[in-house]
């Protein structure tokens, strides 16, 4: 297995789509680890639909990599019962919309393991899970149900925004002790037939490395009012920020990556700074993320120059037809032009 | 034996459901290239075509009445077409447009016609509770109505399934449900992800009949279908039929299906059920002409249906926010 | 110098290739075997590995349809 990054061994870039990420990064952690086991629908033969498991099965074996029956309640059900026997399983729940079917053995049973245990039985498992939508795959595939998994007790929920991220937080998922779902979007994987977000094919490390849970990232700084996003918000946030710079606004982006725990503290200090907040995402508005983040800096007192808003997806299912589907989803437009009405009132 | 003027009328369906995806599949591919990005193009998100799997929807629905409910699934069109959803709505509902039947809101998975009591939806075995649902409803007003539920054979291996046939059992609801068994999930065989091999046999385990009808046949379908639903109509309850039918495009388009054998799809397109059909109904003595007549009837239709849909203005973006309540 | 060239045999003749995605851009250094640019066949995806290390030259942008055989960058 490969050796810890040195300071002075400098490499050439090693580009990955977030997608080949997180699939480098499961053979890696079960070349590793013989505990580590993944499975779900078309993640053998076809390295899951959104390539989160290709060349697995070639490299392991369909005792390690296994394709399930359209089974989510008995296949999820028993990742966490392998997990309380001392595996690692990681399960693939093809599109987040199918929680509908499966929602107890996650929410009810791997996020209780250890409390109702008193500590004695822990579930290390991974939920990977594809979110998002923006491209015709209409209101029961395209959701992101950040605040759903978000809001349940015992749940760690991430979303990577680039392929660094992706890897790092994959390994720190399956690490983890706990139930952790690993979201990730849609619209990043790099998987061209869902179009390709350029930035979020970055250098990752051959080697091993984690990205903490549980911490999040500053994308990018600034000092005139800080865009909170999560996954493909984050790259939206950007390219925002790049059209306020060019009117003399300087927009510091925060990359939450973890949704559960929330780094609420990361939030607070660029607010302190900034003074003025606007936070992003495609979740339904209503119970959201971005009433999340309003709600943690209003309630530390941290004093704004302007009210907080938020964006987000509007409290409707999401529409097939493109010209309704485009006019609610978030983007940079929407957010340089809220950006403003709270730089310029 | 069908009588001769559903049989003629299954031909016909057959001949207009797969027009209906051979007009789909080139409009799907317009804007994809030469990067096959699926948000592009007058038909954006994923398509579930229906070609090979014909048989199963007129076989069932040359029964049916518009006061009969069916559910479906993911891949709809065939069996919308069976049900007499209105074509031109349809397809304009395919196309995203503001004559769609929810006006652009639901799409190619979301297809709903009241009118003929017709939904699908891309969850799989959703379909099977409400269908139990709609069942019970006719019997509790007395009425002699029917639901049929269509699902895929790997639809039978979730919880939904298995809950559904056994409530329909307990209440003794007048309703069918139909495995479409084209023998792939997604890449993923039956016989790789079922513990029996035929899904027909787990009807005992609700207390139903069960019954497998090979070969892709409509008339065999026909006549299975027919005997229960009017075993249902009769108040005696519910059944499970399982198809075996075949699936000629990829589940969805743009799929590679490098987990069907080499020359898996050339054999079932040789085996294609409508030329065949043709071949027998020529056989059992229909005039050529009528068929002819049949064929032109029912392509001029969708013909119709796509220009329409391609013609008719997309609906204001604001009207997103519409019927989320009633 | 060494010439960038789509690998033949991939998929049928006949079907329309394009580049989907260059992982580095027109400049960077990169590495020998390391994956530098998707191709894409319908939905499915191929990798094009450098066949040298050094710096990257690209000669045929990203969603331009692209032939086996076809020259689209070279490394030097």
């Amino acid at each position: 297995m490969s050796s810890p990054e040195t300071i002075t061994a400098p490499r050439p870039a090693r580009r990955l789509t977030i997608a080949r990420a997180i699939s480098e990064a499961i053979g890696q952690e079960m070349e590793r680890d013989p505990a580590v086991l993944v499975m779900g629908e078309d993640i053998g033969k076809l390295g899951g639909v959104f390539g989160t498991t290709t060349g697995l099965l070639e490299k392991f074996g369909a005792e390690r990599v296994r394709d399930t029956p359209i089974s989510e309640t008995a296949f999820i059900g028993a990742a966490v019962g392998l997990a309380a026997s001392g595996m690692r399983p990681i399960a693939e729940l093809m599109f987040v919309d199918f929680f509908g079917v499966c929602m107890d053995a996650i929410y009810n049973l791997a996020a209780k393991q250890s409390y109702f245990s008193g500590g004695q039985v822990t579930c290390p498992m991974v939920l990977m899970t594809s979110v998002g939508g923006g491209y015709g795959d209409a209101g029961q595939h395209s959701q992101t149900l950040y605040a759903t998994f978000g809001h349940l007790p015992g749940l760690k929920v991430v979303i990577p925004s680039n392929a660094h991220d992706a890897k790092g937080l994959m390994l720190a998922a399956i690490r983890d002790p706990n139930p952790v779902i690993f979201m990730y979007h849609k619209a990043l994987q790099g998987m061209g037939w869902l179009g390709t977000v350029q930035r979020s094919i970055t250098d990752a490390p051959e080697g091993d490395y984690v990205v903490p849970l549980g911490k999040a990232a500053i994308a990018r700084e600034g000092s005139d009012i800080t865009l909170v996003g999560l996954g493909l918000s984050v790259h939206h946030a950007l390219d925002a920020a790049a059209r306020l710079e060019k009117q003399g606004h300087s927009a510091e982006v925060i990359d939450l990556r973890s949704i559960a725990p929330l780094d609420r503290e990361t939030v607070r200090a660029s607010v302190r700074k900034t003074g003025r907040l606007l936070a992003v995402d495609d979740d339904y508005m209503s119970y959201g993320v971005g009433a999340e983040i309003i709600a943690s800096v209003c309630e530390a007192g941290i004093p704004l120059r302007a009210a907080p808003r938020r964006i987000a997806h509007p409290d409707i299912p999401v529409p097939f037809t493109p010209v309704m589907e485009h006019f609610v989803l978030p983007d940079a437009d929407k957010i340089a032009a809220a950006a403003l009405t709270i730089l310029e009132p | 034996m069908s009588n001769r003027s559903d049989r003629l009328w299954m031909y016909g369906t057959m001949v207009k459901s797969r027009h209906f995806e051979a007009l789909i599949k080139p409009a799907y591919f317009e804007g994809k290239t030469p990067v096959f990005n699926m948000a592009k193009g007058p038909l954006p998100g994923e398509m579930h075509l229906s070609d090979g799997q014909e048989p199963c929807a007129v076989g069932v629905c040359a029964h049916l009445r518009p006061g009969d409910t069916v559910t479906a699934t993911h891949r709809p069109h065939h069996v919308a077409i069976a049900k007499g959803v209105n074509l031109d709505a349809m397809a304009a509902e395919i196309f995203g447009k503001a004559t769609g039947l929810s006006g652009g809101r639901g799409g190619h998975m979301h297809l709903f016609d009241a009118h003929v009591n017709f939904a699908c939806s891309g969850i799989i075995a959703q379909g099977l509770g409400p269908a139990v649902g709609a069942a019970l409803a006719s019997k509790l007003r007395g009425e002699d109505h029917v639901a049929v539920a269509f699902l895929g054979e790997g639809a039978a291996n979730q919880g939904a399934f298995h809950e559904a046939l056994n409530l329909a059992s307990v209440w003794k609801v007048p309703v069918l449900f139909v495995i479409e068994d084209n023998a792939y999930g997604i890449s993923v065989a039956k016989r790789d992800c079922t513990a029996v091999a035929r899904n027909a046999d787990r009807a005992a385990a609700y207390a139903m009949p069960g019954h497998f009808i090979p070969g892709n046949d409509p008339d065999a379908v026909y006549a299975v279908a027919g005997e229960a639903i009017a075993r249902a109509r009769r108040g005696e309850g519910p059944s499970l039929i399982e198809i075996e039918t075949c699936r000629l495009e990829g589940h969805f388009m743009g799929d590679a299906e490098a987990y069907r054998p080499a020359g898996e799809v050339e054999r079932l397109k040789a085996a294609d059920p409508i030329p065949a059909y043709r071949d027998r109904l020529l056989a059992d003595g229909f005039d050529a002409a009528d068929l002819d007549k049949a064929e032109t009837d029912a392509r001029a239709a969708v013909d119709a249906a796509f220009a329409a849909a391609r013609a008719a203005a997309y609906p204001q973006p604001e009207e997103a926010f519409d019927h989320v309540f009633a | 110098m060494t010439d960038i060239t789509v690998p033949a045999g991939l998929w049928n003749d006949g079907d329309e290739a394009a580049i989907s995605a260059w992982l580095y851009a027109d400049g960077d250094a990169v590495s020998e075997g390391s994956v530098i640019a998707e191709i894409m066949v319908e939905k499915s995806s191929f990798e094009l590995t450098a066949p040298a290390s050094g710096i990257l030259h690209i000669a045929v942008a990203a969603e331009t349809p692209v032939t086996a055989g076809e020259i689209v960058g070279h490394i030097g």
